[in-house]
């Protein structure tokens, strides 16, 4: 059982990412509307992937990924961060923090699965 | 003043909506003929409710009923398919059916079966010339497909007398004249 | 793309969050429009612009709605240079957005809006407006800023900052601790306290925080005040504040390019009270969840729906869904009190009173659920009159003249239906009105009247009804004019035209072949003509009057139930048939023997303490059957609707009840008189009345105003 968590404030995307995943096997998923939301639910659970996307107000994805590999828990956690292509800037900036790979919006359920079973593999 | 109603669905379409071009049919009788609609678009069959008439609605408007809380207009086939008026009976049967944007009752004398016709089965409306009403999809002879293929042309010619047709009824053409007058 | 159940939710939240988006949008921009009138750029709204655009260009493309992908892209990049400072905020600039945000809302219209939208077109002129250099110099790396806070901000973030410190505004740190459970609240809170003095660029959570249920937040802000200020400002001694001070010696930084550093000469740099670097320990403090906020009473209630995470979006259909239930449990509640009745008429006097006690709070219960669901379907009516603003922003510049729109009880609350079935014909009315009602402005100074036309929309509850009032204060309509245009167009002969009064007169604008076809051009390219907009009305139970002096202006004025739903109803037979008529019109009911009656000038009427009263025997106008000629006795039932009243005459009353009314189906929306059915239990339905409408019909028929009736 793999249970992923994705961060990200629009609903719909949240839905999209969840009906995609949920067609692989195996996949549980857990919702975070905001860096606050994911702030709450990190401590208390283990997750076995993040999808965090970066452009959130008040914190943004950057500084949670910052946060996120500071903390037992998830230091080592696989973590996929959410962007557009126009982003090369903060795209880089996710990886020196610690990101193990990018989806550039929009994406594909397919491109998502690609991109989940990349990094679940890197990570080990 | 209009509340929405359950939204019905708009996914029944002319096309085969099955492997090989295969499609079923529910007939029914009204007055001596036998109709028939897709059954994609039969929502429910039921007996006849309590009918409350509203005043000023048009003829063939026999009123309005309730399912299951929804206030549905209950039209006379009847009357629709300008056939002479008759009486009801123990079989008389409202069909519920799924016009696309409304879901409406019609009151019809017995209700058959379901027929599967294939293509070769389905002739469409064309061939009874221009001025077919819209509501006629085409004609439908159910086993005729089989027939076609085991029997000789004698055979055929033979069965043609006793071949049941339907009537192929197109719901959004027999239905949509109803909506939104005035 | 996904599919099956989830994909079809999936899909469903995109297109309602689109909608939030969009509606975000335009409020965004009328803000944006009142700032450049007052001088203001406001860097906050541009970014939640752009925000939003960007939300709305991910969403499109996952849906697959290309098109509208491809048009958020051209405004995403527009505003990226407008919130990177590399064009200027003008009126132009600003059309264009509007444009923009107009055409989302038509991609995500039904095939003619979106067949009307040329995303080339569109993406050709935004590409024409100018933009200016990006300036180069790095002020960041003059000032003590941790490489470890500058690496987490994105690049909005970083220009804010950057823009800040070159116009010579303080940066301060903050840093304060507070419970998981309410952050959201707590900074919400903390961010109205410093809303007017400073900017607040970016929050960091920190590992210090400890564990569990605590973290600790740091903030940077933006000001031009003390630091003495802000802190008070602030009013919390638990939090740490410190301001970012320059280097002391110049750092090497990477190379520059060669460009002009863009400090602003006049700004000074307030000098802090320098705090030095905050101690290791910090006092814990729990945060007392603020209440939610409250909507503010007046007009300006601007209250922005992200920041409330209280609010939950309802799919309108299982409202209807909660409603149907709520009607049937109405029904087993009235069976309930005839078995009480029975119980008590019968042997069992103790157990009856325990029932009736129970049937007692059964009913309470019910009625209080009743209530609830009707006020979850209510919606403040500000939402359709924001997007009143903006056509009228958008109509006045079409036509250059000047108006100003006045909002009063935007607040008031209807159903979310009604509001939705509103927008058109609202739309329509106060485009009419500064089409033909405002002059131009020089024609206003000519007549001594202020260069700015005034639109101003009242809204407030009266009963059960919710009263809209449009007035403008231009030209106002001439009644003869509408006298000619009608027999000039042949909807009135010379002779009926003569007969009619003023009031009369103006009510012609509502009938069906006066509005003309030039009137198509319109929101959506449908054609809308001012008796559309009075069938949409009426068609909600509602009614529409006009009221206009030459030169004085025009009002319009709108009324509508509050609530579809749930209403006390009076019952009655016609011909042993039973019917209903909402309580809300009725003024009274009396009995009336025949020979009261009198016919004047062809209509028959009664007089009731001392004033005419006409009437109307519904068995004649529903064509219900043959008068029995041995009715000697009538019951009345006295409607009134607006200022008009009509006795209706019944053969027999039966009771009060309260009743949910249902729609009767699209293929029945136009019977004239009827506004939809209920259930009184047993699956019997029995129609209900509508009272405007049948008074229109039998009242108003010289002036034409018939319902359109449907022959048998």
């Amino acid at each position: 059982m793999h249970r992923v968590l994705i961060i990200d404030d629009s609903s719909a995307t949240r839905a999209y990412v969840r009906a995609a995943l949920e067609e692989m096997a195996d996949m549980q998923v857990t919702e975070a509307a905001s860096g606050f939301d994911a702030l709450r639910i990190l401590p208390r659970e283990r997750f076995d992937l993040l999808l965090v996307d970066i452009n959130m107000p008040n914190i943004n994805g950057l500084e949670l990924i910052s946060f996120i590999r500071r903390s037992e828990t998830h230091r080592d956690t696989p973590l996929l961060i959410i962007s557009t292509e126009a982003s090369e800037r903060d795209r880089s900036r996710a990886i020196a923090l610690g990101a193990n790979g990018y989806l550039a919006k929009p994406f594909t359920a397919e491109a998502l699965e690609a991109a989940v079973k990349s990094v679940s593999k890197q990570a080990v | 003043m209009s509340q929405p109603q359950v939204k019905a669905t708009k996914n029944y379409a002319p096309e085969p909506t099955e492997e090989g071009g295969v499609r079923e049919f529910l007939a029914f009788v009204v007055a001596s003929e036998t109709y028939a609609l897709p059954l994609s678009c039969i929502r429910e069959i039921m007996r006849v409710p309590s009918v409350t008439p509203v005043p000023r609605a048009q003829r063939e408007v026999l009123g309005i009923i309730s399912v299951r809380g929804q206030v549905t207009t209950l039209i006379d086939l009847r009357q629709r398919l300008r056939v002479p008026a008759g009486p009801t009976s123990s079989r008389t049967r409202v069909l519920l059916v799924d016009q696309g944007d409304e879901i409406m009752g019609l009151l019809c004398d017995r209700v058959q079966q379901v027929h599967r016709l294939s293509e070769k089965e389905v002739e469409l409306a064309s061939v009874l010339g221009a001025d077919a009403a819209s509501y006629v999809m085409g004609i439908g002879r159910p086993g005729q497909g089989e027939r076609k293929a085991e029997s000789t042309a004698e055979e055929r010619a033979d069965h043609d007398s006793e071949d049941e047709i339907l009537i192929l009824l197109d719901p959004i053409a027999l239905l949509k004249r109803q909506v939104n007058h005035g | 793309m996904v599919s099956g159940k989830d994909g079809e939710r999936a899909k469903e939240e995109f297109l309602a969050e689109a909608q939030e988006l969009i509606e975000g949008l335009s409020r965004g921009l009328l803000e944006l429009d009142t700032g450049i009138k007052q001088g203001q750029r406001s860097p906050d709204t541009v970014n939640d612009l752009f925000r939003g655009v960007h939300t709305l260009k991910g969403l499109s493309g996952m849906f697959g709605f290309e098109r509208l992908g491809r048009m958020s892209h051209v405004l995403e990049d527009m505003l990226e240079d407008l919130r990177l400072g590399r064009v200027e905020l003008t009126q132009q600039v600003l059309d264009v957005l509007f444009e923009g945000v107009d055409n989302f809302q038509r991609l995500l219209g039904d095939p003619a809006e979106q067949a009307s939208v040329d995303v080339e077109t569109f993406s050709g002129r935004v590409h024409g407006l100018a933009r200016s250099k990006v300036k180069q110099h790095n002020i960041l790396e003059e000032f003590e800023l941790d490489a470890s806070m500058l690496g987490v901000l994105t690049e909005y973030e970083e220009h804010r900052l950057r823009t800040n410190l070159e116009q010579g505004l303080t940066v301060y740190r903050l840093r304060v601790r507070l419970a998981l459970d309410v952050i959201d609240t707590a900074l919400d809170s903390l961010k109205e306290r410093v809303k007017n003095l400073a900017e607040i660029i970016t929050y960091l959570p920190s590992m210090d925080g400890g564990g569990g249920d605590e973290i600790e937040i740091e903030m940077l802000l933006a000001s031009k005040k003390s630091e003495a200020e802000v802190r008070t400002a602030l009013g919390r001694p638990d939090a740490k504040l410190s301001s970012v001070e320059r280097r002391k010696t110049a750092a090497a930084p990477k190379p520059l390019t060669a460009a002009t550093p863009a400090v602003t000469a006049a700004a000074a740099k307030e000098s802090p009270a320098a705090a030095p670097a905050p101690a290791a320990a910090v006092v814990a403090v729990k945060v007392e969840a603020p209440s939610a906020p409250k909507k503010s009473a007046a007009e300006g209630g601007d209250v922005s729906l992200r920041s409330i995470t209280s609010v939950v979006r309802v799919d309108i259909r299982k409202l209807d869904h909660l409603m149907n239930v709520v009607g049937e449990l109405g029904t087993v509640r009235a069976a309930v009190a005839r078995l009480v009745e029975r119980l008590r008429a019968g042997a069992a006097p103790a157990l009856s009173s325990e029932a009736h006690r129970i049937h007692r709070a059964f009913q309470r219960h019910l009625a209080e659920v009743q209530e609830s669901v009707l006020d979850i379907r209510m919606v403040p009516l500000s939402q359709l009159f924001d997007k009143v603003a903006v056509v009228v922003r958008q109509v006045a510049r079409e036509q250059s003249k000047e108006v100003k729109l006045a909002v009063v009880g935007a607040e008031t609350e209807v159903d979310k239906l009604i509001a939705e079935e509103l927008a058109d014909p609202m739309m329509h009315i106060v485009r009419n009105a500064i089409d033909h009602g405002i002059e131009s402005t020089e024609v206003r100074t000519k007549n001594g009247k202020p260069t700015t036309g005034t639109l101003t929309v009242v809204a407030h509850q009266k009963g059960n009804h919710v009263v809209i009032e449009l007035s403008d204060d231009g030209r106002g309509i001439d009644s003869n004019v509408i006298r000619e245009a009608a027999v000039r167009k042949g909807v009135l002969s010379e002779q009926a035209a003569s007969d009619l009064t003023r009031e009369e007169l103006l009510n012609v604008i509502f009938m069906p072949g006066f509005s003309t076809a030039r009137e198509v051009t319109d929101i959506s390219g449908r054609g809308v003509g001012m008796d559309v907009v009075k069938t949409n009305i009426t068609r909600l139970g509602g009614a529409v009057d006009i009221d206009s002096e030459k030169g004085g202006g025009t009002k319009v004025t709108i009324t509508l139930p509050i609530t579809l739903a749930i209403i006390s109803a009076l019952l009655f037979e016609v011909r042993g048939r039973l019917f209903a008529i909402p309580l809300a019109v009725v003024q009274e009911a009396l009995r009336m023997p025949s020979q009261a009656v009198r016919t004047v000038d062809g209509r028959e009427v009664i007089t009731l303490r001392g004033t005419t009263l006409p009437l109307c025997r519904l068995a004649e106008l529903f064509a219900l059957g043959p008068i029995a000629d041995d009715a000697t006795e009538h019951y009345v039932i006295v409607v009134s609707v607006g200022n008009k009243r009509l006795g209706m005459c019944v053969e027999r009353l039966s009771g009060q009840q309260d009743i949910v009314i249902k729609g009767l189906g699209r293929s029945l929306a136009g019977t004239p008189g009827i506004s939809g059915a209920t259930d009184l239990g047993d699956q019997h339905l029995v129609l209900v009345l509508d009272a405007a409408s049948i008074i229109e019909e039998v009242l108003l028929p010289r002036a034409g105003v018939l319902a359109v009736g449907v022959a048998t």
